[in-house]
Order: structure tokens, then sequence, then C-alpha cells
């Protein structure tokens, strides 16, 4: 039985890295889009980036500002036992982030949609937001995603419909043309890592994009050969754009596409994009049943899909 | 494309840089007296009919920004007020208050990101303001270039949404995307990634003709 004790501090501090330590995937994108960049004022934004990123580890500080919408993935062992079931993991997870936030490391982003009511600790109805995923064992895994206000307000999340006889070149086309508004004077903060999801109901494939841009390693692709040679393809003609970082121009103009999906109705594919901005702050902890704690470098969210 | 470490101070108070000189593409590093805004003080303001506080409306420097700030101590007595993360914010949100805000704030400089639109970039060129946005996401490079002297609205308005007031010093690097002459920096690069978009049509084999099947709608 895991404690509420141990799985408490678990998810504090893995809201901790997930703000303040940016993942070793996206350093790496950093490294190499640096040696790649031909723009001297793009490289030297993504320098700066990438130092800022260092000393944010350093000095346990956020790496921006906007920790947006606290988004908790959890993976949980078909045998994992947890005290007080699911409502004490929910309502432990609410106390985290009220700590988090109270300590600095999140920023109190989330208020009323209407009244403009401000918690001043990020919770309140449906916030923070839960997913599940069911697999075999003991352990419980959960993953901690910093999706800022750029990224999923400023065009970088989208759905529409494609009918069958559009097919292939009608998702090309839209995730194409998201991409390209979305980016326009860096408003989602690129190089993005762009999530597509494709299949299912509109909130399936939307949920399948954020993960996709959220919880997929930088580099990783789709098992599925008809999928990732489109995750490459994409890959290749949105980096040609010359967007760069902050839309200002420039060679790299995302770090990766991942293309997630689900089986569709006979009457049409929802195709939806998702869009990371370019530190993608995300963390991963696992507890073993003998509450052994590890710190994952990726959230392995879609081992076995 | 030149690099400037400039100063704006406060209204009708000491030197500040002339920011008619700027143009579109140059680099500056900020020093002087500035204050923040988002979309909760705009409303207050120009919706809710309330004054811009005295300690804001003397300074000519507006930064798009929630930062941010751990308050710790006793209010009057021992507060201190700490900077944990800044970055500017999307200024294109704030559009619909832009040039109200350029006009009756006395703005010479805007800090954000992205860029505003055509209304406000036309008061930016009739009153002499200019826009920055920073090319790179690195706030831990910032913090040091930055004090907090006070803060006002923090009660009405909570921590992010209040206005704080700031002196920056050589804060950057920043670009110049909107100048006083009416150009815009990403205006100039749309017409690039048009051209790019048609190559990149071409490279996922989407044909120049093609349109989506009308699904729903008169």
């Amino acid at each position: 039985m895991i404690s509420r004790e141990i799985y408490e501090e678990v998810i504090f501090q893995t809201i901790k890295r997930g703000a303040t330590e940016v993942q070793q995937d996206v350093v790496s994108a950093f490294e190499s889009a640096i040696a790649r960049e031909e723009s001297p004022t793009a490289r030297s934004g993504l320098e700066k980036t990438l130092e800022s990123i260092i000393l944010s580890k350093k000095n346990a500080s956020p790496a921006c500002p906007d920790t947006g919408w606290p988004i908790f993935y959890f993976k949980l062992g078909n045998d994992c036992e947890f005290e007080g079931g699911f409502m004490a993991l929910e309502e432990a997870t609410r106390r985290a982030v009220a700590r988090a936030t109270k300590q600095g490391y999140l920023r109190a982003t989330m208020k009323h949609p209407l009244t403009g009511f401000d918690p001043g600790n990020n919770i309140g109805s449906n916030i923070p937001d839960f997913t599940y995923k069911f697999v075999p064992g003991s352990s419980m895994e959960v993953s901690y995603v910093a999706k800022g206000g750029g990224s999923e307000c400023f065009g970088g999340t989208r759905h529409r419909v494609i009918a069958f006889a559009d097919g292939v070149t009608g998702i090309k086309k839209f995730v194409t043309d998201c991409f390209i508004d979305s980016t326009r004077a860096g408003a989602i903060c690129p190089p993005s890592i762009l999530g597509v999801g494709i299949g299912g109901t509109a909130n399936v494939a939307a949920n399948l994009a954020k993960e996709a841009a959220c919880l997929r390693k930088i580099g990783s692709r789709h098992p599925e050969p008809a999928f990732a040679e489109l995750e490459d393809e994409l890959r290749t003609a949105l980096n040609s754009l010359g967007i760069g970082i902050m839309g200002a121009g420039g060679t790299t103009s995302l770090f990766d596409v991942n293309i997630e999906y689900a089986y569709t109705h006979i009457a049409g594919i929802a195709v939806a994009t998702s869009s990371n901005c370019m530190i993608a702050r995300r963390a991963t902890s696992r507890i073993d049943a003998d509450e052994t704690v590890t710190a994952l470098c990726e959230p392995g969210w879609f081992e076995g899909r | 494309m030149a690099t400037y470490e400039i100063n704006i101070g406060l209204i009708g108070e000491g030197e500040s840089f002339p920011v008619e000189q700027l143009r579109i593409g140059d680099i500056v590093y900020i020093s002087g007296k500035a204050f923040t805004c988002r979309s909760r003080l705009h409303r207050w303001i120009f919706d809710e009919g309330h004054p811009l506080p005295a300690a804001a409306a003397e300074r000519q420097l507006l930064i798009h920004v929630g930062p941010i700030v751990l308050r710790e101590g006793t209010p009057n007595v021992d507060e201190t007020f700490k900077l944990v993360s800044f970055m500017p914010t999307s200024s294109i949100r704030f559009e619909k208050w832009g040039a109200r805000s350029v006009e009756n704030w006395n703005l010479k400089m805007i800090i954000g990101k992205t860029t505003m639109g055509e209304e406000t970039m036309e008061k930016m060129a009739e009153l002499g303001c200019v826009h920055v946005s920073p090319q790179s996401v690195s706030p831990n490079l910032w913090l040091e270039h930055i004090s907090i002297e006070n803060v006002e609205l923090f009660d009405e308005l909570g921590t992010i949404e209040a206005t704080w007031l700031l002196t920056l010093d050589k804060l950057g690097p920043f670009v110049v995307d909107i100048d006083t002459q009416g150009n815009n920096l990403f205006d100039l690069l749309d017409p690039v990634i048009e051209k790019n978009r048609e190559e990149a049509y071409k490279m996922l084999g989407i044909p120049e003709d093609f349109t989506y099947t009308k699904l729903y709608g008169r």
C-alpha cells in the first residue's frame, strides 16, 4: 500500500521538477538547433534560452512564469494499492498544486472564466485536470505537465473534421495551416513540439494531440510506419518554413511532430492539433508498491499505446 | 540593424532615449522605470472607469507581463517582494485597448511578447511609441536586471494582474518589432512565410487547387 504521505510528496516534487527542470530531450533539441541555426539572431535566442534553462534547474526557479494549466496523467498498475483511493489521490494532488503555488514554483494562473475570481492557488472547477491510464503491475506513475497559455491560447490548439474524400492531403493541409497561423510573431513560443490527434470524437482527437505534444519524447516515432512516415514528412516540411525561434525567422521552426490516433467513424476524420512551447515542461515519477520512488526522464505514456 | 542601450525615465524627468530613432530589427537593452499590465488592469481602467494609479501614470515604459512574485513578511512592516520569474506575455490580446493605452498613458515603449495590431501601430506612429519583444524564453537571465519597487492594486487585482512598479537595469536583449514609422517586423516576414508555405504544400503533395469538402453550413 502506497501511503498518502508518500504520494502527496512525490506529486509535489514532480510539479517542482516539471516547472524548474527542463528535460534532457528538450535540452538536446536546443543543442542541435543551435548547431544548425543559420540566423545569428535566432541562434542567440536559442543560446540564451538554453542558458536560462540550465540556470533554472540550478536555482530551482521556474523555467517560465507561465506555468499554465496544471495537468496530471496517472498511469496506474491494475494491482496498485494506494491509501484513500482515487478521491484521496486527487485531493492530495490539489494540495500539492496549492503548495507549489504558495512556494512560487507555480504562478497562480487559474481564474474563474466569467467573474475573473482568482483563488490564488490554481485550484477550481475541473482544475487541476486528471487523466488516467491503467496498465499491468502494482506501480503508480504520475506525470505533471505545465501547459502554458501561449501554446494553448493562440492557435496552437485547433480542431477540424476532414472528409474521407480529402484524406491524408486534407490532414496535412490542416496541420500545416494551423502551425503557420499559430507561430506568427512567436505566439506559441516556437520552436514547438506539435502534437496531432487523428480520429475518435473531437475530444478524443484533442486529448491525443495534447498528449502527443506534451508526453512524447522529442525524436520518438510512432510504431506504425504509416504514422512514423507522416511525422517525418510533416517535421521536414514544417521545418522548411523559416519561422524560427519566437517567429522572427530562422532555421528551426519546430522540434518535432508527434501523431497519435484512434479509430474513427466511417463519416469522417476528426483531426486536432496541440502545440507545446519550446521548453516543453513535464516531469514523471514512479512509486513502486514498496514505496521506492524513481524520477523518470520520460513519461512512457504511450508504451503499449 | 543596430544595438542600443537605452534609458526610459519618468515623464518629464531626466533624459529619455528618443525612441523615434529606433527601427524594426534593432536590438535594445533597457534601463528605466516601468509598470506592468495584463488584461485585468486594462479592463479595470478602460471598461470599469478607474484611474491608472499615480505611481504608474508617471511612467512611460509599459511591460505586458504577469510575473511570479513571492510576497514575504508583514504588509507595511517588513514586507518584501521577491521576483521569482519574468517573461513578457503576448501583447496582441490587448489590441482592443492598445491605442488608448498608448495615448492615455503617454507610453514611449511597450515590452511584450508577439506584437500589436494596426490600430495600436497607427497610434504609436502618431505619438512616438515602439513595441519590443523577446527573441528567447530566458527569465533566469533577466531576473538580476529587474528590481521591484512597489505594487499597486494588489488587493483589487491579485498578484499577477496587479501593476508592479519596476526598475530595469539593462534588461534585454529585445528586438524592436514596431517602430514609429508604422513598420512591423512580423509584417515583413509574412510574405516570406507565405512563399515557404507554397513550398511546404509541394513537399507534402498538397495540390495548389486543393479545397476541403464542405461538410456543413449553408
